[in-house]
């Protein structure tokens, strides 16, 4: 048997995962929406992964979560480490792309950007609790223009005249937007004005005072949007490197973090058939009243977090 | 007399001045607790949604010495008078408590210090004191007890600082108004996460005020706030000492919105991460941003090696 590593990397939208050996090459991946289920979306996941790969051939030795539903999980399958987006996401671009200097990111909720020199990220940056100019503003926007945000790239190339769009604050870009339809600008214009207006904001929140050093790596959900693409390469005046397993880069890092960590911890894909259940507890024992989320695997208690102190403390 | 002292705001700078001024006028000090989740949502209720996070708590935890004091001592503390000026939230506080407790078992003592309009601090507390019925030599005797004991707590906190510093691992200068770097909802969780990633964090107030305002002319030289010149100050002070800052503000701080800014444009050569706190109950947003913070200097402490 070979050994083999699992990395998932569970995001708001988009759930992804891979298998990869002990030189890092995959072996298998799969992506699908993340439907508001991080448990059911991560089962999945395991479940077609199992699929594409010889069972017999290879022993998955461990297991590495990252994206926001990381700790959750974690627990769910054993994993060996729980590290979080950014460091994952630096990890994976820069094995594929070593020569990397600018990793630019925008996901469903959050957006990023994180400098690397000799293939070691050693700054970044990350967008405040607000999720103004990510993923979910383009779809919200897309369902008022009446467009599956995937055509977004494809209409924003067609068009010769960009409308200025006032992006900064998704409340205020709505308003923007709206009387820019109605005073008659073309629908190809206005969505070519939102992809600029998502790499500007982007460069002039996120990238404010960073050296943005080629080559450049754009990656995230939103990479795959051609107009974005347009935006970044005719602002930055340089290439955009889309990669086409952009959007794998963090499960592929959780799987390199979990070989690098040298734990090995039995990762069963018998998992993806198992019954997990949450449970969300107050905490009575003071005026914070903390939310404390509790795991069962199969009716037992497996992991719990969410109180502030050890009185909150949930034990099997 | 009972006086209440609410544990927030500028508490946290002169706290201890406080509580000794009036316990050697001979009076009793109740201290509100450490803000708690009840705190924070009266807190909320009681204010004006424009308020930011820790003005809010401020009144929150005026609320918890409702019918606990004689007094609740709400001063108006303007200015510094050249050090710099106070936001002006802190200006309307008394104003604001009076009005929002109008009908509540609380009574407010105020003070008003304003050197900019030739009332120093000093001036102000012994008219405080006589007010309490202390004759003038008890009130100054009581003043300079308070400012001592100040000038005590500056020096211990600038002597934590300096053992701090001399610690292996990772240093991280938590960067942010005292009122928010140890507020149980603000500062507090994020300093524990920061001792749990291994690192050190080192605090932004624990430098003798008057140098730290000194220094901050070297970043920038007309900043209006005496807060935002000691927390330049600091970075100035430690930036060539430490791995990486950690801004903190309560949402919505002016003078944090502009300040941070250029601290982010003008400190280019240390990692900063930038935290923008509101009332949100979930913690995942920080520790994310937290642990790829300490992650990513680590990374660039192992290249430099």
């Amino acid at each position: 048997m070979k050994k083999a590593y699992l990395g998932i990397d569970i995001g708001s939208i988009s759930t992804k995962g891979v298998i990869i050996d002990e030189e890092h090459n995959i072996l298998a991946s799969v992506y699908l929406w993340t439907e508001g289920n991080p448990l059911g979306a991560s089962k999945k996941v395991i479940r077609e992964l199992a699929s594409q790969i010889d069972l017999n051939e290879w022993t998955v030795v461990a297991a590495g979560t990252t994206g926001s539903a990381r700790k959750l999980v974690g627990a769910m399958c054993n994993a060996s480490i729980v590290k979080n987006e950014i460091t994952a996401h630096a990890v994976g671009t820069t094995t594929l792309h070593p020569d990397v200097r600018t990793i630019l990111e925008i996901g469903g909720q959050d957006s990023k950007i994180i400098c690397v020199e000799d293939g070691v990220a050693v700054d970044y940056a990350m967008n405040t609790l607000c999720a103004a100019g990510t993923g979910s503003f383009l779809t919200s926007q897309a369902r008022r223009l009446g467009v599956d945000v995937e055509e977004f790239g494809k209409i924003a190339l067609g068009s010769k005249n960009p409308t200025p769009i006032a992006a900064r604050c998704t409340v205020f870009a709505e308003s923007d937007l709206v009387h820019k339809i109605q005073m008659g600008h073309k629908k190809e214009d206005i969505i070519a004005g939102l992809c600029n207006a998502v790499a500007n904001n982007y460069l002039n929140n996120i990238g404010k005072g960073k050296k943005i050093l080629p080559p450049i790596v754009f990656q995230g959900g939103v990479s795959k949007n051609e107009g974005v693409v347009r935006a970044f390469a005719d602002s930055l005046g340089e290439e955009i490197i889309v990669d086409e397993n952009g959007h794998l880069m963090g499960c592929y890092g959780a799987a390199i973090l979990a070989h690098g960590s040298g734990i090995e911890r039995p990762f069963s894909f018998d998992v993806a058939e198992m019954e997990f259940v949450t449970r969300e507890v107050i905490c009575e024992n003071c005026p914070n009243h903390c939310e404390i989320i509790c795991v069962y695997r199969d009716g037992e208690l497996i992991d719990s977090w969410g109180n502030r102190c050890e009185r909150g403390e949930v034990r099997s | 007399m009972k006086i209440g002292i609410p544990r927030a705001l500028l508490y946290y700078r002169y706290g201890i001045f406080w509580e000794t001024f009036f316990q050697e006028l001979g009076h009793e000090t109740v201290i509100s607790p450490r803000t708690n989740k009840d705190i924070l949502t009266k807190g909320e209720q009681l204010s004006i949604d424009e308020n930011c996070l820790s003005t809010k708590l401020f009144f929150g935890h005026v609320a918890t010495l409702e019918g606990k004091c004689d007094y609740c001592f709400v001063p108006r503390i303007a200015n510094l008078g050249d050090a710099g000026r106070f936001c002006s939230r802190f200006e309307a506080l008394p104003d604001m408590c009076k009005n929002m407790f109008r009908n509540a078992d609380l009574r407010i003592l105020r003070a008003n210090i304003d050197p900019e309009q030739h009332v120093s601090a000093k001036r102000a507390y012994l008219k405080l004191g006589m007010q309490l019925g202390a004759s003038r030599e008890k009130a100054l005797a009581a003043y300079e007890a308070g400012m001592a004991a100040q000038m005590e707590s500056f020096r211990k906190k600038a002597e934590i600082n300096h053992t701090l510093l001399k610690k292996e691992g990772i240093k991280v200068l938590v960067a942010s108004h005292p009122y928010n770097l140890y507020d149980e909802y603000i500062g507090a969780p994020i300093i524990k996460s920061i001792r749990n990633l291994d690192a050190v964090p080192i605090c932004s107030d624990g430098i003798d005020p008057r140098e730290a305002r000194r220094k901050a002319a070297d970043i920038a030289k007309h900043v209006p706030w005496v807060v935002s010149r000691e927390l330049l100050g600091a970075i100035q002070t430690y930036r060539d000492k430490i791995d990486g800052i950690v801004l903190i503000t309560a949402f919505p701080c002016g003078p944090d919105s502009m300040v941070n800014e250029m601290i982010i444009r003008r400190i280019s050569h240390v990692p900063i991460l930038n935290l923008l706190l509101d009332s949100q109950d979930g913690n995942a947003g920080i520790d994310t941003r937290l642990e790829s913070f300490i992650d990513i200097i680590r990374f660039r402490k192992e290249v430099e090696l």
